[in-house]
């Protein structure tokens, strides 16, 4: 993490009041040679479409057979469309509503939480100095080399009565997450300059006030990655919530995805699970697509220091 | 400095913290039962259908969609009582156990009634005993005592015919290579095996993809041996896998792969593979348990399975049955130290076994096994057989044995040459060696 | 991690002497309050700090699922695990698969970032549309590739039709290769990831060295090699930190895949340990837990130590 954000700033900056000069010489991408141009990016759709394409063609495609005919899924159309019929089935039988809401439910606050103490503590713990602090930096960012401690974590949530409770589950994923919020966020901050900080502190701004109306701002790139990376971790995640929510009245989506891959003990019905996949996924490409411009940028300006 | 202190602190709390929790663990108070759940509510059997307006309990299952959805429909409606069902996706037994062992306990569950996995949910601690239970004397006496037992208290209701190992044959494919008698015992099968194969088809089919099915077939040569007290043996650490006839078993089953008994796909073939592989022919037999006529049941109706298909008991010197109950057949009732639940819950086994078993049956096209209860039509004819065998059979190293290792791994990676029959017999035992030391049994 | 920048901007301000550094730190300490750090380590002393003490000490008991309570018998576990040599084995799985998932996720996005450098529409487009599997869930794209690799799936099929004879290569059931190509799949889910943060590093570049090697009349391969990739060294490190830590720690799509198999060619640590969890041994499974720890520690941290290093010295 060594260029610091001015860095980053400086280049960009240049770069936007400069006019596109943009090219390197010669190679792909450069845009400058029309036939190798269209050869470049015939070779990006043809690797785009067999890499990617197919899988997801064959999740679509499977969604819309009959069990019978998706028993052994394959690349070919369906001969009846029965896409809509299994999204229907899914949607009652996975009580898909209840869990977009449950997975919503636990991933917002566990997100928001995660950012809010999370950035506070590492803005704390980048500009302290001292060996103490940086056995706390290190503690802090434990949780991500560390493997889970499923039964244990499951003890000490039902100790505090939380069992089975989103509150519960939303307390787990802010531990567990906490390193990585802490860690992005950290070393973010000390490549922050601290002139504006000391500043403001001689015209007497609280510290709270510092934080919140200054170097919260600036932080806004980190806080842009550390928010997708958490986001997409806890909205997948199904090994703690089969353990902390199970059982209790919240359910998300990929604990019911488990539910429709198990529907049948010995038959895979890949058509409806396949189905599951296509509704479960929906929301975060939604959201992708959406913002992907911001998602982009500030996955590409928060992370690489 | 502020560091240090905020550090010293969180070092402190940390400690306290753990400690707290293994103080309150190291008690054993992961169950929320009072002492022993209370001898009354052991003892009272409610009526099938008295009212139970108000109370709810749960009920873990792994699959949705069998007759048991209609028996908890039917059991809420007679008595205003409350199910909720909990889901416990695969690996169903290892996910149950877990949430047991962090307090999270159901009222009821299906569950596999045999002596391991009954010791391995704690049985005497945590189950509901039924040896009193009032619909014991109205089943089938060669089903009633078969499983569901710990150290002779009864803590599993079995609730349908307990799945047993057999050979599935396809009748076309038999006739074809001119079989047209059923082989009695190991080596008769091995002879019409080998017929079949000189004949240009393929004698047996196995699932090594879903790798579980590869033990049936080293389980069913021990049944005389397990008549004999084999797996006592095995309990008191006086018999190891890797003495005989365990060893022998599987030394057999390597010699009948190295022989080329089998599909070409055997190590890939998915459950679902085997049970059409044989319904089509392209095999003639298949060493498998109940689940594989359940499959078939999902796609043919029982005709068309009895015409192609069918079934007998094989061992190594006979034709004693093996049986290995699945966690289909049988429920256990928690201890949770409610005593309306507990009752509740034991109504419900009443219910299910007494005045709604007619229609779970039919609903199941399950075999009967109430005395006075007839087998629906819908039952496919191979299902009966299956049952008549339990006349004749013995358990299965599930229900037999205090622990249960993972014999089928190390039966897999055989198929794949990764092991001999010896190191899959040591790496089993080793594995039995460490489970019931575990539970503390004598001998390991 | 307490290596911090080289920006001269972080002592003591304007009014500098050395009356002020003590004063400096303790203006430090007051603006940056404790208070602040409470809440966030709180959430993580309760959810994660002391289950996973509580984890590392369970490892010297007999806790299972056999009996109510436990007790301590020292070293026992450890000394046992390592006597049979599943544990071992286990641990060589991992960490080949560690390695190969950090080569390919990298190599493949680095590849990805390259190729789609250009700000063209095909570009961006591309760019999405390779980030999608970083989208869904691990769970899926297991069942997804479980699906496609059948010897009689869409893979073999395509194969097929391109080499005009029957393909039936069992993918997910060779001992030996098995675990590699589980390790694509895993590769395939996260390149879109490495890839962008690759192309950040690329766009972040100092545009003043690589006008100096344009006028120096280097190619586009010399450039790339000589002076582009020493400079996305904090790339490299990120991208193969999270490939390793990612990698060691999660198992959700290997379960999916081939839940170990066949024949344990593909157990990952973590899933021999939800196995053992399973069988009701968890002090055991415990000890495990301790044993990948150290592993971690011992394999990964260093790495990440050295590409740190180097990147300061690039």
């Amino acid at each position: 993490m060594t260029a610091t954000p001015a860095t980053l700033a400086a280049p960009a900056a240049r770069a936007a009041r400069r006019p596109a000069r943009a090219r390197r010489p010669g190679g792909p991408g450069s845009g400058r040679r029309t036939a190798g141009r269209v050869l470049h990016d015939v070779l990006v759709v043809l690797l785009a479409a067999v890499v990617v394409g197919v899988p997801l063609w064959l999740v679509l495609v499977t969604a819309s057979k009959t069990t019978a005919e998706a028993a052994r899924p394959d690349l070919s159309l369906p001969t009846e469309l029965a896409l809509g019929d299994n999204l229907r089935q899914v949607i009652s039988q996975g009580e898909v509503l209840l869990a977009l809401g449950g997975s919503l439910l636990v991933t917002v606050p566990a997100v928001v939480l995660l950012l809010v103490l999370g950035s506070a503590a590492s803005w704390v713990l980048a500009r302290r100095t001292g060996r103490w602090n940086a056995v706390l930096y290190t503690v802090g960012i434990s949780s991500i080399v560390l493997p889970p401690a499923v039964i244990t974590t499951v003890l000490t949530v039902r100790s505090l009565g939380l069992q089975g409770t989103a509150v519960g589950m939303v307390g787990v994923y802010t531990g567990m997450f906490m390193g990585t919020v802490i860690f992005f966020v950290t070393g973010f901050v000390r490549n922050l300059p601290i002139e504006l900080e000391e500043a403001a502190r001689l015209d007497g701004t609280t510290p709270f006030q510092l934080f919140t109306r200054i170097v919260l701002p600036m932080l806004r790139p980190v806080i842009a990655t550390a928010a997708i990376l958490t986001t997409l971790s806890i909205w997948n995640e199904v090994f703690y919530t089969f353990f902390v929510l199970g059982g209790g009245d919240t359910t998300t989506l990929p604990l019911n995805l488990y539910k429709v891959a198990s529907a049948a003990q010995y038959v895979n019905n890949w058509n409806l699970i396949f189905a599951y996949v296509v509704l479960m996924s929906l929301p975060m490409i939604v959201v992708f697509a959406v913002a992907q411009r911001r998602i982009i940028s500030g996955v590409t300006s928060g992370a690489v220091k | 400095m502020r560091a240090t202190r905020s550090a010293r602190t969180l070092a402190v709390a940390a400690a306290a913290g753990a400690a707290l929790l293994l103080t309150s663990c190291a008690g054993g108070d992961l169950t929320s039962s009072s002492g022993d759940g209370g001898d009354d509510a052991a003892s009272t059997w409610n009526d099938a259908t008295a009212d139970l307006s108000g109370v709810t309990i749960t009920f873990g299952g792994g699959t949705a969609g069998g007759p048991l959805d209609g028996a908890i429909e039917a059991f809420q409606e007679e008595t205003g009582a409350t199910i909720k069902r909990v889901t416990y996706p695969d690996p169903y037994e290892q996910n149950l156990q877990t949430r047991v062992a962090t307090g999270d306990i159901p009222d009821l569950a299906s569950w596999q009634p045999t002596t391991s996995m009954l010791t391995a949910l704690q049985a005497p601690a945590n189950l509901l005993p039924l040896d009193d239970a009032p619909w014991l004397d109205s089943m089938d006496p060669a089903v009633r005592d078969i499983a569901g037992f710990v150290d002779d208290t009864r803590y599993a209701a079995i609730v349908s015919s307990p799945s047993v190992m057999g050979v599935y044959y396809n009748k076309a494919v038999f006739e074809q290579y001119g079989i047209t008698e059923l082989p009695q015992t190991w080596d008769e099968m091995l002879e019409d095996a080998r017929t079949i194969q000189a004949g240009g088809g393929t004698a047996f089919v196995e699932a090594g993809g879903a790798q579980w099915p590869t033990q049936w077939a080293v389980q069913m040569q021990l049944a005389e041996a397990a008549q004999d007290g084999l797996w006592d043996e095995v309990n008191a650490g006086e018999t190891a896998f890797t003495d005989s006839p365990i060893i022998d078993a599987i030394t057999t089953y390597q010699g009948m792969v190295d022989e080329g008994l089998y599909n070409a796909d055997l190590r890939t073939a998915t459950f679902e593979d085997q049970s059409a592989h044989l319904f089509a022919g392209e095999g003639a037999m298949a060493l498998q348990v109940n689940a594989l006529l359940e499959q078939l049941l999902t796609q043919y109706d029982a005709q068309e399975i009895d015409d192609t298909l069918g079934w007998f008991p094989i061992s190594a010197e006979g034709t004693v049955a093996t049986t290995i109950p699945d966690n289909k057949n049988g429920i256990v009732a928690f201890k949770t130290g409610d005593a309306e639940r507990e009752a509740a819950a034991k109504q419900f086994l009443t219910f299910l076994m007494t005045d709604y078993y007619p229609t779970y049956i039919e609903d199941g096209g399950l075999v009967s096994i109430v005395t006075d209860v007839p087998n629906p039509d819908t039952v496919p004819q191979l299902a009966q057989d299956i049952a008549a065998s339990l006349g004749n059979s013995v358990g299965s190293m599930q229900s037999l044995a205090i622990a249960n290792p993972d014999l089928y791994i190390n039966l897999a990676s055989l198929l794949y040459g990764e092991m001999t029959p010896e190191q899959v017999a040591d790496a089993t035992q080793q594995q039995f060696a460490q489970l019931a030391q575990a539970q503390g049994a004598e001998g390991f | 991690m307490a290596t911090t920048a080289p920006a001269p901007a972080r002592t003591a301000p304007a009014a500098a002497g050395r009356a002020a550094a003590p004063a400096a730190r303790r203006r430090r300490a007051v603006s940056y309050p404790s208070w602040m750090l409470w809440p966030a380590f709180a959430a993580l002393l309760v959810f994660f700090l002391v289950p996973t003490l509580l984890n590392f000490v369970y490892a010297f008991t007999d806790w299972s699922a056999f009996k109510q309570g436990f007790g301590f018998v020292g070293t026992q576990n450890f000394q046992r695990l390592f006597a049979d040599g599943s544990l071992l084995s286990s641990l060589r799985v991992t960490l080949v698969w560690a390695l190969l998932v950090a080569l390919l996720q990298n190599g493949l996005g680095f590849v990805l970032a390259l190729l789609l450098e250009g700000d063209t529409r095909v570009n961006r487009g591309a760019r999405i549309v390779f980030f999608l599997p970083v989208l869904l869930s691990p769970l899926a794209v297991g069942y997804v590739f479980q699906a496609l690799l059948r010897p009689d799936g869409a893979l073999n099929g395509v194969l097929g039709a391109l080499t005009g004879s029957d393909v039936s290569i069992a993918w997910l059931g060779s001992t030996t290769w098995t675990i590699v190509v589980v390790s694509v799949v895993q590769a395939w889910k996260w390149m879109g990831l490495s890839m962008l943060i690759f192309m950040a590093g690329l766009k972040t570049m100092p545009t003043d060295v690589l006008e100096a090697a344009r006028i120096d009349g280097a190619s586009w391969w010399r450039t790339l090699w000589s002076v582009r990739f020493p400079l996305l060294a904090p790339a490299v490190t990120f991208n193969v930190a999270t490939a390793l830590l990612g990698s060691m720690n999660g198992f959700d799509t290997a379960t999916a895949l081939t839940n170990g198999g066949p024949a344990r060619s593909t157990e990952l640590l973590n899933i021999f340990i939800f196995r053992t969890f399973g069988q009701g041994l968890y002090a055991q499974a415990t000890t495990m837990s301790l044993v990948l720890f150290l592993t971690v520690v011992i394999v990964a941290l260093p790495v990440i130590l050295y590409l740190r290093r180097r990147e300061n010295v690039l």
